[in-house]
Formats: C-alpha cells, sequence, structure tokens
C-alpha cells in the first residue's frame, strides 16, 4: 500500500490463540482498505472476505458492532469477535 | 461405514492439494475416501486465510526446491518433509464442524496406539505426545462434503524449518527454535522406527477401529484424474491462488 497525503497506514500482529495480522490504511477515522491474513480457522471461510469488504469506508469506532453481526453464526478456532475487533483497533492505535 | 483407502505415493504440492479437492468434489460418487500420501519434493503448505510472503522465504525455499502452495484449509504454514499425510472425505456429520475434528483425530489416535504411543487430543486440532505436538490436522467443508487432512510428523528438523519460514521478530528467532523443539515431537524422536509403507497400512487400521469402517481399495477413475489435473493446473499451480492474501 502506498502511502498517500491524507492516509494514513496501520499493521497489528495480534495473538489471539491464533495470529491475526492486519493491514490496513485510512482516511481519517474511517477504514480505506484492509487485509486480515493468519493462521486462524473461520467457517464459513468466506466471513474474512466479507468483514474485509463491510470494514471497507467503516469508521473505527463501528469495528466492533461490524464484527460482531457477521461473526455471531460462524465457528472459529484461534480468532473470535473480539480478538478481530482489537487487532483492527491496535493497527489503527499503530498507524502512521 | 464402507471407506475407501488410497495408499498414495509422495507427489509434488500442487498435485497433493488438488487431488484433495477432487476426492471431496466427488464425495457423493466415491463415497467417504481416506488418502495416505506425502511429499516430493518436500514443500511448504501456507493456510487458506496466510499470506504466503509473510510465512516464507520465498526466495530461499524457491533455491532449496521446496514446493510452495495454498490450501483451502485454515491454519499456519506447514513444513512437509518426513512425514505421512492424511486426507479424508466425508458427509459432514451433524452437530458443530468443531466437534468434527476430534471424530476424525480419533483415527490418529488409534493409529499411536498400534505403535504403542498414547496420544492425546490437545486444543481442537493437534495431537500430543507425552505434552509435545506430533500431528497437525485442519477441516474445511465445501461442495456438501467435509475434508480434512492432517500430518503424523515422522522425523522433524525445526532448524531446516525455520530457514524457510519467516518468523514475527528476527532476534527472537534462536529462542523461538528452542521453544519450537520443546514443543515438537515425532516417531523418529520418540524412538519408534516405520517405514512411510508400514505407517499407511497402520494409519488405514486406525481409521478402521476409530471409524467402525470396513475398508476396501479401488482405482480412482478418469474423472477424479482429470478434475485434479485440471485444479492442479488451473488454480493450486497459479500465482493468483498462491499469492491470493
Amino acid at each position: 500500500m502506498q502511502r498517500e497525503s491524507g492516509y494514513t497506514e496501520g499493521r497489528a500482529d495480534f495473538k489471539a490463540g491464533k495470529l491475526i495480522r492486519i493491514r490496513a490504511k485510512f482516511k481519517d477515522d474511517k477504514i480505506e482498505e484492509i487485509r486480515i491474513t493468519g493462521d486462524f480457522y473461520i467457517y464459513p471461510e468466506d466471513t474474512i472476505e466479507f468483514v474485509e469488504e463491510k470494514l471497507k469506508g467503516a469508521r473505527i469506532e463501528d469495528v466492533e458492532k461490524i464484527i460482531n453481526e457477521i461473526l455471531k453464526d460462524t465457528e472459529y478456532i484461534g480468532i473470535d469477535a473480539k480478538s478481530l475487533s482489537m487487532a483492527v483497533r491496535e493497527a489503527w492505535m499503530n498507524r502512521n | 461405514m464402507e471407506l475407501r483407502v488410497i495408499f498414495d505415493n509422495k507427489h509434488k504440492a500442487f498435485w497433493n492439494m488438488a487431488l484433495d479437492e477432487s476426492l471431496l468434489m466427488h464425495l457423493k460418487d466415491i463415497g467417504p475416501t481416506l488418502r495416505l500420501y506425502g511429499w516430493n519434493p518436500a514443500a511448504i503448505s501456507i493456510g487458506y486465510f496466510q499470506s504466503l510472503e509473510e510465512e516464507v522465504n520465498v526466495e530461499k525455499a524457491r533455491e532449496k526446491g521446496v514446493d510452495l502452495v495454498r490450501r483451502i484449509t485454515g491454519g499456519g504454514a506447514v513444513y512437509h518433509k518426513w512425514e505421512l499425510t492424511y486426507s479424508i472425505v466425508l458427509p459432514p456429520p451433524k452437530g458443530k464442524i468443531l466437534d468434527s475434528y476430534k471424530l476424525i483425530e480419533k483415527g490418529l489416535i488409534e493409529s499411536f496406539k498400534i505403535l504403542g504411543i498414547e496420544a492425546k487430543y490437545s486444543g481442537i486440532n493437534d495431537i500430543e505426545v507425552q505434552g509435545k505436538k506430533i500431528s497437525g490436522n485442519a477441516q474445511t467443508r465445501k461442495y456438501g462434503g467435509l475434508l480434512q487432512h492432517g500430518t503424523i510428523l515422522m522425523d522433524v528438523d525445526v532448524e531446516e524449518m525455520f530457514s524457510l519460514l519467516k518468523v514475527p521478530n528476527e532476534k527472537l528467532k534462536d529462542k523461538m527454535i528452542k521453544s519450537v523443539k520443546e514443543r515438537v515431537t515425532s516417531l523418529s524422536s520418540l524412538g519408534i522406527d516405520v517405514d512411510f509403507q508400514e505407517l499407511q497400512n497402520i494409519v488405514a487400521e486406525g481409521f478402521k477401529k476409530a471409524l467402525g469402517a470396513r475398508l476396501y481399495e479401488e482405482e480412482l477413475s478418469g474423472e477424479i484424474i482429470k478434475k485434479a489435473k485440471e485444479l492442479e493446473v488451473n488454480k493450486y499451480a497459479t500465482r493468483e491462488w498462491l499469492y491470493r492474501r
């Protein structure tokens, strides 16, 4: 991700049983781009792409609510709504 | 239950993952199937959600002739060299996905029992012996079926593994190697001398006991092989899939 004026980038490697890595780009307090990777398991698997899609354009204060809503009917190992929300928040805190 | 067993050889990584997926796609035609295989050349498979560049020293792996492949299952990067890998396709049992891991892992627990080793479940998807990990397992549900694959470590070289994998903090690499050495074991470390084919037979027997299955062998149809070849070329071997995340 190229740094452009007005944008900030944030990363987090969040350990939650498994590793959740966040690479994100922010514009003010909104998520512009986000990529979630790691060695966790989640069912159905396309949940993660769905979360990425829904977080694009979302305000950082709404992250937890969005993630809670999407993950409520999923099964997982090494990730859950709380840890994923915390990982995104950590990336936000770490932004340059 | 009737369980088809495929005593397979050691194959290239793209083929291994392609055939597992093709078996899953054809579950309705072939019925419950257990495949026992290995990897040649050695390979690193990464989990579905991982980024290749973040996990693997790609240049080093290429230089050493180590295959790289992305799995359709979650979990972490695995260095496949001295191991037996199993894959099983089944109709999904009722209940939670996470509960079905143990049902299948029982096949491995029984296999270790035949080898005279008392193995235990560790978390949802690992198996340990004397408190050390000896097997990792990963499952997915697709095409109306369940695929679980996993490994039995026959031997392990943690230094070699970490020469190919990236670690979050290079400064702590030595410490990490030491810690992994303390947490991982293999049949060889446990003093079990068994060759690949013997182990295939033992694991087939372990699954037979765990699932109360009748085992049979039957050649795979041309259609399954054809689909696997298609997946090998058009999915697993593509940059698009490998660098998906």
